[in-house]
């Protein structure tokens, strides 16, 4: 029924389109649809995919807001504001922490843009937002809003946090005019779409239905679709020292044609371990070798138990499914699948089993910060992983990933995929960078170094980095000693805590150089804090703000805006977890 | 000259009175390290910038700069320290070093392994039970030395005294230790005024050491300046001076060589500070100020002669040499066990295997445990030997049993009362892992070596012969290898020159015997020359005579 121009435009299209995207111009043809929002003559032509073009109806301003983590929510939230504004929309941008929540009842358009964390939690810097939405005293009838969620779908509760809050603004009395878009890692080209479409289902009247709670995002059977790296480990050692109480390792992986830019992240699923796999088997009485179907891929059980399914600390609502299966009571806490099998014996051993398998809940992949430079390493991938110990009661455990990886032979194969992080990339090269990273925190700016480096960047670098010992722990030590010789590393300071009776920390070594450090914000530096949120970060942006308030002459409440005026222009940003 | 001066005389001159870039180097966060300029000058405050040389390869693997650390050496004229001063040092061993406390071959304590960080917490400890380190080492006078043995000589506490006097007469005016180390005194305006040493110092190390005849145990003919206390009806009247001793040699330099020190003559003890400061002087003017491994007072001496040297001397001071006074030295080693002096009180020389305290907990020898628990009672103090000993002293008749019961509950008096004859005599100097000269193992290994000697002397019989043994880890010196009767000398890792022939009290220096031999080849070469000593000896001569008189023929 097309016209043969239209045909071919859309033939292409349909062709060069990718999976994923056919998936979610179908949900999104299916919501316009629904909506009834395309005129008769435009339905007749065919043009499925609205325009802002329809000048009458373009909203003359509109506020944005994002919620981010990592930095890339406020980088899709800032290009989103440049094109808005562009459009002639007077546009507010901020991030939610910042946004006085008394003012949203008086919105009239908002977009948010929001990630999920962890387990399905907003960031941090959302939790107020988040908690405000959640009030059901709240009402938002004026309110046309679109959310859209950044998430990464190798986590079992993908996008969940943008989910929440565009059912809580939909239960609060506003309207959702752009249906939820849920975006993976490769998130780029989907968020410029929503915003186009968003735009145009933007209208300054009330006459237009609400959308369709979501559109679909593009998720295959199994996962993402973000590439997929197959790589080789090539180096794996301790960078502590003997008698350290901690354990750092660099990991150096091959791979080819790697595509990553410094301040991106490496993710990983961490197979569970073999003893693991085992006990499962053996409690189960379950053939390794059955085939099973699982999240629509096909996988023998041995697999499944080795390399997708979380056996460790299975979240409350995995265990209450289990408890259904065993017909048991269950007390309503994370338990390990061994420990489930152990206690609460399953009846019908192997059938149960079966449907155990289904209430799995994938492995969650880890984030590391790449520690090399494409520039300067070629097809290595390098990552600095830290042991992960933590208590489980009186036990001390070593976090999934990080015991895998550290114990990861030379010669292993693995997987990997690349987790770009908008937020924390490099200013242009002749910027200064202050890079405040301890401990593993110092990954990211390994990277940044090497990569100014073999660009012959003329800005000047500043790196604060600490430890517990400087004897044992300055993690990539000679590295820096060359840094600092070969003039790279303009300034360096090292705080190491535990080296003298008082403990030392790089904020401690900041405020020290407080004078030059001002210097070089006043001649445009940019900073770049990564490692502990808590309590680093903070103690560190706190320093940063008594600094300037010290060195300019300003409040503390002056000099924090002194700070946010570095935020905005994006010349501090954060990796920090 | 000027021109040609080595790169040291160059940092000395430039140093504002020692100082350098201490303070910077201090400050620097990316290195363990001192700069580099910095290293020569950190020697003047009694410090070693060394590294762990056993770690070099892992930590590079691991991206780790050396196991940069300071080796500090104490100024302990005389070598002895109060029960209170050593808590302060037993405490810093524990905190700050790797825990050993090293008695060295001149009479004074160093301990390894002090990281940049705890240099001034090392040093305010020190400081505050009145300890220091200035002119532990560099090109300075040194610690001066004094005979231990209290119970050898009524004369002995105001020998102790000269000591104490020399070393403080003879120490740097600059305040830089206090400045940059114990951090309790403001950086000068101006540099200090230093008459004896100007902005130059000394070409290279200066040595003093004063005997008690007839002990020889400070081996004073090893010394740059030699002082043998003459007594005369009881009373310390004066002393024949000497000068030009030293150990140091290079393998495959022939200009370098050890000597024993010349004696120039007898003066009154009035005169002794005008003698020594100008010995000081003429080396300090006429010494080699360009090649370093030529510099020591021993090559000034030869290259001006003796006499020519003694005139200047006698120029300088105004005073004349007289002839000297007959004396005799019958010992150089330590006699162990208890011993009483002329006032009554007690001294227990104690046998410290290479001078390491430490609680070897294999062997049940608690020693730094002993010595604590000693220094708690507040009834002894310590002294140290030049061989590496300890005596307990200055024990009252009534507080023995005491000290005495606490020396055998940790061991201290089995070990020293069973230890083999042989390694009673023996001195090993530090080497690796931390010295940076070190060419070949020393002190960690001279016990292996001894115990595999053991059986070689039994079938000989010579089990209770007192034979010096004496082993370094490169040809330096540091445990005066060229006055022993059995010296071994290392030359790379596993290898050592084998030196034989000097006499038992130190009076001449021995000779290469054979090069670079393996530990079979020793074993094999000891076993030889024993069974000639004992076949052809004569009576009552020693093992250095005879191999000088019979084998070196």
């Amino acid at each position: 029924m097309l016209v043969e121009a239209k045909k071919d435009i859309f033939s292409r299209l349909i062709k060069e389109a990718t999976h994923d995207e056919l998936v979610w111009m179908n949900g999104f043809l299916a919501g316009l649809l629904d909506q009834g929002t395309l005129s008769a003559g435009r339905a007749e032509a065919g043009a499925a995919v609205p325009t802002t073009d329809t000048a009458s109806a373009q909203i003359d301003k509109l506020t944005l807001l994002y919620a981010s983590e990592t930095g890339n929510a406020k980088s899709v939230a800032t290009k989103f504001a440049a094109a808005t504004k562009k459009k002639g929309i007077k546009t507010k941008l901020a991030s939610v922490e910042q946004y006085k929540l008394t003012d949203l009842a008086k919105e009239k358009y908002l977009l948010l843009v929001i990630s999920t964390q962890g387990d399905g939690e907003p960031p941090i810097t959302a939790v107020k937002f988040y908690n405000a939405v959640h009030d059901a005293t709240l009402k938002l009838d004026k309110l046309q809003y679109g959310v859209l969620a950044l998430g990464d779908s190798s986590y079992p509760l993908f996008c969940q946090a943008g989910e929440d809050v565009d059912k809580q603004l939909e239960l609060r009395g506003a309207t959702r005019k752009v249906p939820l878009q849920k975006c993976d890692t490769d998130y780029a080209s989907y968020a410029d779409n929503w915003l186009d479409a968003a735009l145009s289902l933007l209208t300054d009247s009330n006459e237009h239905p609400e959308a369709k709670p979501v559109v679909k995002v593009a998720k295959t059977a199994g996962g993402s679709h973000k590439k997929i790296y197959e790589g080789t480990v090539v180096t794996n050692f301790n960078l502590n020292d003997r008698d350290s109480a901690k354990q750092t390792h660099h990991i150096e992986i091959e791979a080819e044609e790697l595509v990553y830019e410094p301040g991106d992240a490496l993710g990983i699923v961490p197979p569970n371990p073999g003893h693991v796999v085992e006990e499962v088997l053996a409690l189960t009485e379950i053939d390794p070798d059955r085939s099973v179907e699982w999240r629509d891929q096909k996988y023998t059980v041995e697999e499944l138990l080795s390399a997708k399914a979380q056996l460790r600390y299975l979240p409350e609502r995995v265990v209450r499914k289990y408890a259904e299966i065993a017909d048991q009571e269950i007390p309503d806490t994370r338990m390990s699948l061994v420990d489930l099998l152990k206690i609460y014996p399953l009846k019908n051993n192997q059938e149960d089993f079966a449907q155990v398998l289904q209430i799995l809940e994938p492995i969650a992949p880890r984030l590391y910060s790449i520690s090399s430079s494409p520039e300067a390493h070629g097809d290595e991938i390098h990552i600095t992983v830290a042991r992960d110990q933590f208590y489980v009661g009186e036990k001390q455990e070593t976090g999934l990933c990080s015991g895998y990886l550290l114990d990861v032979p030379v010669e292993t194969r693995l997987q990997f995929y690349i987790h770009p992080n908008k937020g924390f990339k490099l200013p242009p090269e002749d910027k200064d960078v202050i890079m405040i990273g301890p401990g593993t925190g110092v990954a990211p700016f390994r990277s940044f170094l090497f990569e100014r480096d073999a660009a012959g960047a003329q800005g000047r670098n500043w790196l604060f980095f600490g430890d517990q010992h400087i004897s044992s722990d300055f993690l990539y030590q000679t590295e820096i000693q060359s840094f600092l010789d070969t003039g790279v590393l303009t300034e360096f300071n090292g705080a190491f805590s535990r080296d003298q009776q008082k403990k030392v920390y790089v904020q401690d070594k900041m405020r020290e150089r407080g004078a030059e450090l001002f210097e070089w914000l006043e001649n445009g530096a940019y900073v770049y804090i990564c490692g502990a949120k808590e309590p680093m970060s903070f103690d560190v942006e706190k320093a940063l703000t008594e600094i300037i308030a010290t060195q300019k002459e300003l409040s503390f409440v002056e000099a924090e805006k002194y700070l946010d005026a570095l935020k905005e222009e994006g010349r501090l940003l954060k990796d920090v977890y | 000259m000027s021109n040609k001066e080595s790169h040291v005389e160059k940092i000395k001159k430039a140093s504002r009175g020692l100082r350098g870039t201490l303070l910077e180097s201090l400050a620097d966060e990316h290195t363990l390290a001192i700069r580099e300029d910095d290293r020569a000058l950190v020697k003047f405050h009694g410090m070693y910038l060394q590294d762990d040389r056993d770690r070099r390869e892992e930590r590079a693997a691991k991206r780790l700069d050396r196991l940069w650390a300071f080796m500090v050496r104490l100024r302990l004229p005389g070598g002895k320290l109060t029960a209170e001063q050593w808590k302060g040092l037993h405490h810093v061993a524990g905190t700050y070093s790797t825990g050993t406390i090293k008695i060295t071959t001149r009479q004074t304590v160093q301990l390894h392994g002090i990281l940049k960080h705890h240099a001034r917490p090392t040093h305010q400890e020190f400081n505050r039970v009145g300890l220091d380190s200035i002119a532990a080492c560099g090109d300075v006078n040194r610690n001066v030395l004094a005979s231990a043995h209290p119970d050898v000589s009524p004369i002995h506490e105001e020998v102790y005294q000269t000591a104490v006097h020399l070393s403080d007469f003879m120490k740097p005016k600059t305040r830089a230790y206090y400045e940059v180390f114990v951090g309790n005194e403001k950086v000068a305006e101006k540099v200090e005024e230093d008459p004896l040493y100007e902005d130059r110092y000394l070409p290279r190390k200066f040595k003093i050491a004063i005997a008690i005849p007839p002990q020889n145990d400070v081996d004073v003919f090893a010394n740059d300046c030699a002082l043998i206390a003459i007594v005369e009806n009881g009373k310390l009247t004066g002393y024949n001076v000497g000068a030009g001793g030293g150990m140091g040699a290079t393998h495959g330099n022939p200009a370098t060589y050890p000597r024993v020190a010349s004696l120039f003559g007898y003066i009154d003890k009035k005169d002794l500070d005008k003698v020594v400061y100008e010995i000081a002087t003429v080396q300090r003017d006429f010494g080699n100020r360009e090649d370093r491994k030529l510099a020591r007072l021993k090559y000034t001496i030869d290259r001006m002669g003796v006499d020519a040297y003694k005139a200047e001397v006698e120029k300088r001071s105004g005073v004349k040499f007289q002839p000297l006074k007959p004396y005799e030295f019958t010992q150089r080693i330590d006699s162990y066990g208890w011993a009483q002096n002329h006032h009554g009180k007690w001294f227990y020389t104690a046998f410290i295997e290479n001078g390491r305290v430490f609680d070897d907990t294999d062997n049940s020898r608690l020693y730094k445990t002993a010595f604590y628990e000693i220094a708690e009672t507040g009834k002894a103090d310590f002294r140290f030997t030049c061989n590496q000993n300890i005596v307990i002293s200055d024990v009252d008749p009534a507080d023995k049993a005491e000290i005495e019961q606490i020396l055998q509950k940790y061991g201290v008096t089995q070990f020293t009362d069973s230890a083999s004859v042989i390694r009673k005599n023996a001195i090993a100097c530090v080497a690796l892992n931390t010295c940076a000269l070190a060419l070949a193992e020393s002190q960690r290994y001279l016990p292996t070596l001894l115990e595999k000697m053991d059986p070689i002397l039994q079938k000989h019989h010579l089990e209770n012969e007192e034979i010096s043994i004496r082993m370094t880890g490169c040809p330096n010196g540091c445990a005066r290898p060229y006055i022993a009767e059995i010296a071994f000398i290392g030359t790379s890792l596993g290898r050592y020159n084998m030196h034989i022939g000097a006499d038992a009290l130190g009076f001449r220096c021995n000779k290469l015997y054979k090069e670079s031999l393996d530990e079979g080849q020793i074993l094999e070469t000891v076993d030889e020359l024993f069974g000639r000593f004992v076949a052809e000896r004569e009576e009552k001569e020693s093992f250095g005579d005879f191999a000088f008189r019979k084998i070196l023929a």
